[in-house]
């Protein structure tokens, strides 16, 4: 079996105000799983959307196998053997594991679609990958690791030369993980150019041969995976890391406004046990799927809870719902601020006021003149930039619309409010207004919890982290005492 | 042409644009009045704008209360079921009522009592159901719609039950303030409850409640809104208002039959969105069914008046939904 190759020369990416690949020169060779490390808007993606024909690059070029590559569409690079499985899902839900491997291209005898040979092909591909799933069965009867292979599988149907799979494991069990990987071997055994995008360090000694480490759009290096510890590849991560200064004129008191006990969901987190005092910021860190953005929203009452309550002044929740919580003094700015925090088609000014809609009216009749003022007062003090307060929420660019989730809070004078990733996909600017915000209310007496994948930022923000992983609070640390590459270590420990 | 300034003015064509789109279907009515004011013998007298109102009052009044359910995100098809069986259950209830020698006012308003608890528990239901199982409403409500039109056939016997009510029952559906050409009491149980659910709509908290769940429930939920109550009100509201209508069809031609008001769910969707309220949710305007209301009223009349037979009439009004559906749809794009 010849050696393929993939390969980028001097390759740079830029958008509007930001450099995302900067000077990228990197090879990939067949019959290995090539991992591809970095932060979040480090340029992982960028770098496989290029790959995959969705995006063009600024200039530099890049050639598989001394080809030079040109792709305007996704699908030249399909032609060409490039094919990319993504996080969110593309099968068919309620159709079979085979008719979602050749979706679009069923096998046909005489005009008709020859199941006989559609089950056939299915079953030969996913022999290769050497899992045991039946193509009969139907794809929403699988469970995550399955379907994820199934995915693969698909991709493997289009006889690739590189398969790029970004965060495969991220939704799989520890057990389901294994199954996968073997998987991904049978694949590389193929001689396909596997690249592997990952946030889970740990993983990468039992799955990848080489690890590439991308850092605000440069290449740090490429390195041999059986001749580096983990600590150096986190250290390649994050480089030198300047911690901004957090104001030292908040105080925290010393009255504790709540207290979670034995907190615990079923499947995700357990015996959650903590308190929160009144003006404190309060860090959750931990890695995707270890269980913070379901233990946000079970104290909000958003979800059910199993077992345990949450005491906010001295009164005890054991069912809450977000009717209580609101009431209680609690607001959420919810992880997909799009799906769960606004309502996009409607005024900027409504979405100001929806969570305090019961104060701003007398009794049941709405007091336009109050909410008015309540949505001023929000676009003036959180700097909202608007044109039209009457414009749909939808017209807004994402910083300004995370602003707006905040001020629907804010409007309700919260006692606590709990941050779900409130910095996603925002630009530098607006984070730190956001950050701003948070002090601001903490020196008002507000307590706030708050969860973010970005550690630098737990660092910056936070008077006090604590650290979640497999849906259990792990460790507590203090800012000042620990530096990045620790907090991450200890996020992925143990796994 | 140059462009006219106009002080304190500017022109921007899209905002031009969006204001005609707006107002599309005003626009369109005005033009259709003033057609068949010329084109139509007979259009253009008191008499026959009485007849229009009068005609159309009935399911008008249920358009309201449609808005309601579709600003929410939400859809009932039962309504025309319960205007039959409303009708039938005063005459029922009056028949055997008198049969025992209960008075016969008393007995009207029994049965008007039990017509209004059975709308509001209709509605409960549907909300209740549609909310904690999360099943769509089109079902939920297909289903009730096919129980109470075999419940009102049953209650009946299938033949209209005739000469049972009271005088003043008879009037609500046929009377007129002002003689025999008067203003006809539909007409004015139209207005009332147009103001009545505007005002809900546009100046209470169930109102923004409403429009906030229909835009996205799960941002409602999550904003301390309490979105299976919201989803209650707005099935018992249009549920009452079918049950009054129900009160007048009945009245009208002094029977309850069963098959009234079957089929009307889809003419009362029809001018909720030809007046411009959105299928998706969220958004629409309570005035928009008033015009939608109207607009589909006079269409029918003008055809009928232009002796076009009744076959193509169903034509004309699909082929009027199916462009203000495009209006509709069209206007979202360009305001976004």
């Amino acid at each position: 079996m010849s050696v393929l190759q993939i390969r980028t020369e001097q390759i740079i990416k830029d958008y509007p105000g930001t450099r995302a690949l900067d000077d990228v020169s990197v090879c990939f060779d067949s019959g290995q799983v090539h991992a591809l490390v970095g932060k979040n808007g480090s340029g992982k993606s960028t770098l496989v959307k290029i790959f995959a024909g969705a995006i063009k690059p600024s200039s530099g070029e890049f050639y598989l196998n001394d080809e030079k590559l040109h792709f305007n569409s996704t699908s030249d690079a399909y032609h060409k053997g490039i094919v990319s499985v993504y996080q969110e899902m593309s099968l068919v839900p309620g159709l079979s594991v085979a008719e979602n491997i050749f979706l679009g291209r069923l096998p046909k005898k005489n005009q008709a679609i020859d199941w006989r040979k559609t089950y056939q092909m299915a079953g030969v591909l996913l022999q290769q990958m050497k899992v045991n799933i039946d193509p009969h069965e139907q794809v929403s009867r699988l469970s995550m690791w399955q379907m994820q292979v199934v995915e693969i599988t698909k991709a493997l149907s289009f006889n690739p030369k590189v398969i790029v799979l970004d965060e495969p494991t991220s939704a799989l069990a520890q057990n389901e993980v294994q199954n996968l990987f073997t998987a991904i071997r049978a694949l590389k055994d193929q001689g396909v150019i596997v690249i592997y995008i990952t946030h889970k360090l740990q993983e990468l000694p039992q799955i990848a041969d080489t690890v590439s480490v991308l850092r605000d759009g440069k290449l740090v290096g490429t390195v041999q995976m059986n001749k580096v510890q983990q600590i150096d590849i986190v250290g390649m991560m994050f480089g030198e890391v300047k911690i901004q200064n957090r104001p030292t004129d908040i105080k925290v008191r010393d009255e504790i406004i709540m207290e979670v006990k034995n907190f615990s969901r079923h499947g995700w987190y357990r015996d959650v046990n903590f308190k929160l005092k009144r003006g404190e910021v309060l860090g959750i860190a931990g890695m995707l799927g270890s269980g913070r953005t379901e233990l946000l929203r079970g104290i909000f009452g958003a979800d059910p809870v199993d077992r345990g309550e949450v005491t906010i002044e001295g009164k005890t929740y054991k069912s809450a719902n977000p009717i209580k919580m609101v009431k209680a003094g609690i607001g959420l700015t919810p992880e997909n601020r799009k799906i769960q925090g606004l309502i996009l088609i409607h005024s900027i000014k409504d979405n100001l006021c929806y969570a305090s809609m019961n104060i701003t009216a007398d009794g049941w009749l709405e007091n336009k003149r109050k909410r008015n003022a309540l949505a001023e007062r929000q676009v003036r003090e959180l700097d909202i930039k608007v044109n039209d307060i009457n414009a749909p929420c939808e017209s807004l660019s994402g910083g300004n619309q995370q602003k707006v989730v905040v001020g629907n809070w804010l409007n309700t004078s919260p006692k606590i409010m709990l941050y779900d990733e409130p910095s996603r996909g925002i630009d530098v600017n607006a984070k730190q207004q956001i950050f701003e915000i948070m002090w601001d209310e903490a020196r008002k007496g507000i307590s706030t919890i708050f969860v973010s994948t970005e550690l630098e930022e737990l660092l910056e923000v936070c008077h006090r982290i604590l650290i979640m992983r497999h849906g259990q609070i792990v460790d507590e640390v203090i800012p000042d005492e620990i530096n990045v590459n620790e907090l991450y270590e200890i996020c992925m420990r143990g796994d | 042409m140059e462009n006219v300034a106009v002080p304190g003015l500017t022109f921007d064509r899209k905002k031009i644009s969006i204001f005609l789109l707006d107002h599309i279907i005003e626009l369109c009515l005005i033009i259709l009045i003033i057609g068949l004011a010329f084109g139509a013998n007979g259009f253009m007298t008191w008499a026959n704008w009485m007849n229009i109102l009068r005609a159309n009052s009935l399911k008008g009044v249920i358009a309201f209360g449609m808005t309601m359910v579709i600003i929410a995100g939400l859809i009932d098809l039962s309504i025309g079921s319960i205007v039959g069986l409303a009708g039938v259950i005063v005459a029922v209830v009056c028949r055997e009522l008198t049969g025992i020698g209960i008075d016969i006012n008393v007995a009207a308003i029994i049965g008007i009592a039990i017509c209004l608890v059975q709308a509001i528990a209709t509605g409960w239901l549907h909300g209740f159901f549609q909310h904690k199982t999360g099943m769509p409403p089109f079902i939920v409500t297909l289903v009730t719609l096919n129980v109470f039109l075999g419940l009102a056939g049953r209650l009946s016997g299938g033949f209209p039950i005739a000469n049972q009510f009271p005088e003043w029952f008879n009037q609500l559906g046929g009377g007129r303030i002002g003689g025999p050409n008067g203003i006809p009491i539909p007409a004015i149980v139209l207005l009332a409850a147009f103001f009545i659910v505007w005002f809900v709509m546009g100046y209470t908290t169930t109102g923004r409640a409403t429009y906030a769940v229909g835009g996205n429930p799960e941002s409602a939920r999550l904003s301390g809104i309490n979105v299976g109550k919201t989803k209650v009100i707005a099935f018992i509201t249009v549920q009452l208002l079918a049950v009054l209508s129900g009160f007048m069809t009945a009245g009208q031609v002094m029977a309850g039959t069963f098959s009234f008001g079957k089929g009307w769910e889809l003419d009362v969707i029809a001018a909720v969105v030809v007046g411009g309220t959105s299928f998706t949710g969220g958004a629409g305007k309570v005035s928009g069914t008033l015009v939608g209301v109207i607009f589909m009223g006079v269409i029918g009349n003008g055809m009928t008046l232009l002796n076009i037979d009744i076959h193509t009439q169903y034509i004309v009004k699909a082929v009027i939904v199916f462009l203000a559906v495009l209006l509709t749809s069209y206007r979202a794009q360009l305001k976004a």
